[in-house]
């Protein structure tokens, strides 16, 4: 019972409180891919990707209702760092449908000006102090915050004609919201309380400042321009729908931390904020202090003990399938995530080992490793001898015929291959060619009235002659470990990939070379070959594909830089690279999020001034966000239908190098 | 007559008349077709789609009173297309020139656009007619023709195109003088769309705002940038009385785009606008 009246008091109070239209509310699922696009027209950082937003605590001054409702303490606000743009989940904030859709792609627009403002603003400073530079986007006070979003308004309501009737749309139903919210929670204080006759002089005092700032915010959202100056003010104003917010304040960020530099970790009190892959809206991460360790002699007072929700030894760069689903839920209803610095508190999770494994049982090392640079996207500038590579091969593999199924798969894609002809085609009644089609000039001869355009009696013989290489670089890291259905992991999908396409391959005559990569940190990227220009396909070919296992992570830059090289030095006119995988670039490093991004679309540009062809063939359905950037609008394809991929993969190839 | 002044006359002929052809000059682009000219070089205009490579070459011909003859190339287009074939008659077989070898006999510039559509082979006839020997050989007959002095041989492509199967030779790039074309600046292509629309300038530099947004886009999420053509094409619609969102619509996103999303993202851009 007492559940029941519990349940209808907070649906009640709840109802009582909520300025939400339901009716006419709008998800940002469904506007995601149109926001980016227009993110990017409008000027916003291709990089960038476009995230739902979780709530963030704002200090406003609540009404008694709102105060026994415990509502209106936490808010989504929209705002956007180095890797993202963050936008609320869902806006329903105006009762008209068209109107809360509008807001996204306003929220949108602002947030490409502020970008395309901080980016200029780095640029002026960018000479004299570059560290400073660096930070400016992610420190900002109040006054900036006040100033910035205005600017960026006033900007686009001036550029910006369509901008400008929907702005003044916009801006008035959220002074009429506001000036409604502000009557309810300001004025409306019930004057009878004690406390409130107790704290009066203090209480008007802050209500005069709140009031001042809310005049200034009510003052530019109607002029945008006119106010430069924020009231000082102890408490929160009442979000502003149509600003951007300054990002998650994170202590000490911007300062590159290495996490698998374990001695840096006692002394290095600077932290980048770090990211749970799992969890769709990001928690605001903060590092726990740890560092501290005991000595032995434990003294604690029992009711200062941390709880489970408080702080979890979460290691971050463990794999993101964790299958422990309470931890998961966990982690989706805590606010603050404190991470972990230390692996070794919750190594029991930890799936697999770091460790490499030892030389004995691993591939064998060709050479010592060749250096690669990488591309520093915040120095904009390659960085030489940033990684090192190592080129392995299987020394112990049995060699290996084609199996049963695999040659039934490989009829059906040869016979694919077959329809385009591969041996020479005869096209009769051709207006030139090699040889004269006796039957259509006897058909001309005795036709009583000829048309002398329309003759063509040659038979023409058309060779099809390629000349196309192509290295095929496969994603080996351990990602694709992952299931993609009850019987097969994305790797037996590659494998099994690698094998009918190197035999289609071989029928089709184009030079070709096999290789697979993972990587563990910069300073051991494994490069596999499983088949180089210069080896025939053969038994001991089919054998290391069978043998491909996945292992560690994806530091796709080096792969690719090193491919092309490979690739480059092939005669030929036409050079395809082809890369297989299964997500994103990422390593344990600085190389996860933008850098991985940034340095891969960086070696992909190398290799197109090359002259070669990157076409990137991947399993990843979210692949939409970041490839376009990666490899362009037509330099990649999805396959959603990962079991799929032996047969779409010689598809797309002879998609990819049809012969007009 | 120097060459300097030969060049010369021919700039300052060239401004003085009216116009027929409308082209707004961008560059040094006049210049450099002269002095090519001036040579017997032949041209390689690279740029992206709907830019003005074959309008500038039209008005070149125009400017200096030769005959152009433009053959658009395509994935069947081949070397007998453009040299000549023999055709059949009621008096037996006899010769017919192809366009190219018909500009090469009397004179005239021959322009091949989008040169890179055509099959590998087409190319190489060019060969001997794009260097110091300037003469073309047929095959079929065994005539070595000499090009005539007027004769001239522009060819123009567009790099952005990524079928790798497509793409010149270094050989045959190498035996042309070569021009970059991009869409032209912010104020050039307003001031095109006034003149080729009639449209207002202030809505010339909104559309040409919007052309700006837009290609950010190209080789992320869209295949080929917003080309002038488009831009005029959009503005010529307006100047009729079109509605400004419908003609971008049917001008501009539609011919870019199959994706809903884009088109809606790109809708959304174009309110922005106006």
């Amino acid at each position: 019972m007492e559940e029941v009246v519990g349940k209808i008091w907070d649906k009640w109070i709840t109802s009582q409180v909520t300025t939400d239209h339901v009716d006419t509310k709008v998800h940002f699922s469904e506007l995601q891919s149109q926001l980016l696009i227009y993110y990017r027209a409008m000027g916003g950082d291709g990089a960038k990707s476009i995230e739902m937003a979780e709530k963030r605590e704002l200090n406003i001054h609540r009404s008694t209702m709102q105060k026994i409702a415990g509502s209106h303490k936490q808010f989504y606000v929209s705002w956007q760092d180095e890797r993202s743009l963050r936008l609320p989940p869902y806006i329903a904030l105006f009762t008209d449908k068209n109107l809360n859709q509008s807001l996204y792609f306003w929220l949108t627009a602002l947030a490409a000006q502020l970008d395309k403002q901080r980016r200029s603003a780095q640029l002026n400073t960018h000479d004299t102090n570059n560290h400073d530079a660096n930070n400016s986007g992610s420190v900002l006070n109040q006054n900036d915050w006040f100033n910035d979003n205005q600017q960026a308004t006033c900007h686009l309501i001036t550029e910006y004609a369509g901008l400008r009737r929907l702005y003044s749309t916009l801006a008035h139903e959220v002074l009429r919201l506001r000036s409604i919210e502000i009557d309810a929670s300001l004025k409306k204080q019930p004057t009878s309380s004690l406390s409130h006759h107790l704290f009066k002089g203090d209480f008007f005092n802050k209500d005069n400042d709140l009031e001042q700032a809310e005049k200034a915010i009510a003052t530019v959202l109607k002029i945008p321009g006119v106010i430069n100056q924020y009231p000082p003010c102890s408490k929160d104003v009442l979000p502003v729908p149509l600003w951007l917010y300054p990002p998650i304040d994170v202590q000490g960020q911007g300062a590159n931390f290495d996490p698998m530099d374990e001695k840096n970790n006692q002394k290095n009190s600077k932290r980048k904020p770090g990211e749970l892959q799992e969890i769709e809206q990001r928690k605001k991460a903060q590092y726990a202090d740890d560092n501290r360790k005991t000595d032995g002699l434990l003294v604690f007072q029992a009711e200062a003990l941390m709880t489970w929700t408080e702080q979890i030894n979460l290691d971050r760069c463990q794999s993101d399938e964790d299958d422990d689903a309470d931890v998961t839920q966990i982690a989706k209803d805590l606010d603050i995530i404190s991470l972990s610095r230390h692996r070794k508190a919750n190594a029991a999770r930890i799936r697999f080992d770091l460790d490499l494994p030892a030389a004995a049982q691993d591939d064998l090392r060709l050479g010592d490793g060749i250096l690669l640079p990488e591309w520093d996207y915040k120095q904009q500038r390659l960085v030489d001898n940033a990684c090192v590579l190592q080129t392995m091969i299987s020394d112990d593999v049995e060699p290996m015929a084609l199996s049963s199924e695999y040659q039934k798969l490989s009829q059906d894609i040869l016979a694919l291959f077959a329809h385009i002809g591969l041996t020479p085609n005869r096209r009769k009644a051709q207006p030139s060619g090699d040889e004269i089609d006796l039957d259509a000039w006897i058909d001309n001869f005795a036709l009583p009235v000829k048309d002398s355009s329309k003759q063509a009696f040659y038979i023409d013989t058309q060779h099809q002659n390629r000349d196309v290489n192509c290295l095929i670089l496969a994603d080996l890291s351990l990602s694709t470990e992952a299931y993609i259905d009850d019987k097969q992991r994305v790797i037996d999908v590659i494998r099994d990939s690698l094998m009918v396409f190197s035999e289609a391959l071989t029928r089709l005559g184009d030079d070709f070379a096999l290789y697979g990569f993972s990587s563990v940190r910069s300073q051991h990227v494994r490069f596999h070959i499983f088949k180089n220009f210069d080896m025939p396909h053969s038994d001991h070919v089919r054998g290391r594909i069978a043998r491909i296992e996945p292992g560690y992570y994806t530091r796709m830059g080096a792969a690719i830089r090193q491919s092309s090289q490979l690739l480059s030095q092939r005669g030929g006119a036409n050079k395809v690279l082809l890369i297989i995988t299964d997500g994103k670039p990422n390593d344990l490093d600085q190389y996860e999020g933008r850098y991985g991004i940034e340095d891969t679309r960086q070696a992909i540009v190398e290799a197109k001034l090359l002259g070669l062809v990157p076409y990137c063939v991947t399993i990843d359905k979210k692949g939409h966000d970041y490839l376009p950037y990666l490899f362009g609008s037509n330099g990649f394809a999805i396959v959603s239908n990962a079991s799929e991929l032996p047969r779409v993969l010689p598809k797309i190839y002879l998609h990819l190098t049809a012969v007009h | 007559m120097t060459l300097d002044t030969r060049i010369e006359t021919a700039t300052e002929a060239m401004t003085k008349k009216a116009n027929s052809c409308y082209y707004q000059v961008q560059d040094n682009e006049v210049d450099i077709f002269n002095f090519a000219m001036a040579h017997n070089l032949p041209i390689l205009i690279k740029g992206p789609t709907g830019c003005g490579k074959t309008r500038f070459v039209e008005y070149m011909a125009q400017e200096l009173e030769r005959e152009l003859v433009t053959v658009s190339c395509h994935d069947d287009l081949t070397a007998a297309d453009l040299l000549g074939r023999h055709l059949v008659s009621s008096d037996g077989t006899f010769w017919q020139d192809g366009p190219l070898t018909r500009a090469v006999r009397n004179g005239g510039i021959c322009y091949l656009d989008e040169i890179i559509e055509a099959r590998k082979d087409t190319t190489v006839v060019l060969h001997s007619l794009s260097d110091h020997r300037r003469e073309l050989y047929l095959e079929r007959t065994g005539e070595v023709i000499k090009a005539h002095k007027d004769f001239m041989l522009v060819v123009s492509y567009n790099p952005g195109y990524q079928n790798m199967m497509k793409g010149l030779k270094p050989s045959t790039r190498q035996r042309f003088v070569a021009m970059s074309f991009d869409y032209p600046t912010p104020e050039n292509e307003a001031d095109i769309l006034v003149h080729e629309a009639g449209i207002s300038l202030e809505l010339a530099k909104t559309l040409v705002k919007l052309g700006a947004d837009i290609r950010r886009l190209s080789d992320i999420d869209l295949k080929a940038a917003v080309s002038t053509r488009l831009l005029i094409y959009a503005a010529k619609m307006m100047s009729s009385g079109c509605h400004a969102q419908m003609a971008c619509l049917h001008c501009i996103i539609e011919p870019l785009t199959d994706e809903t999303e884009t088109n809606k993202a790109l809708s959304t851009l174009v309110n922005a606008h106006f």
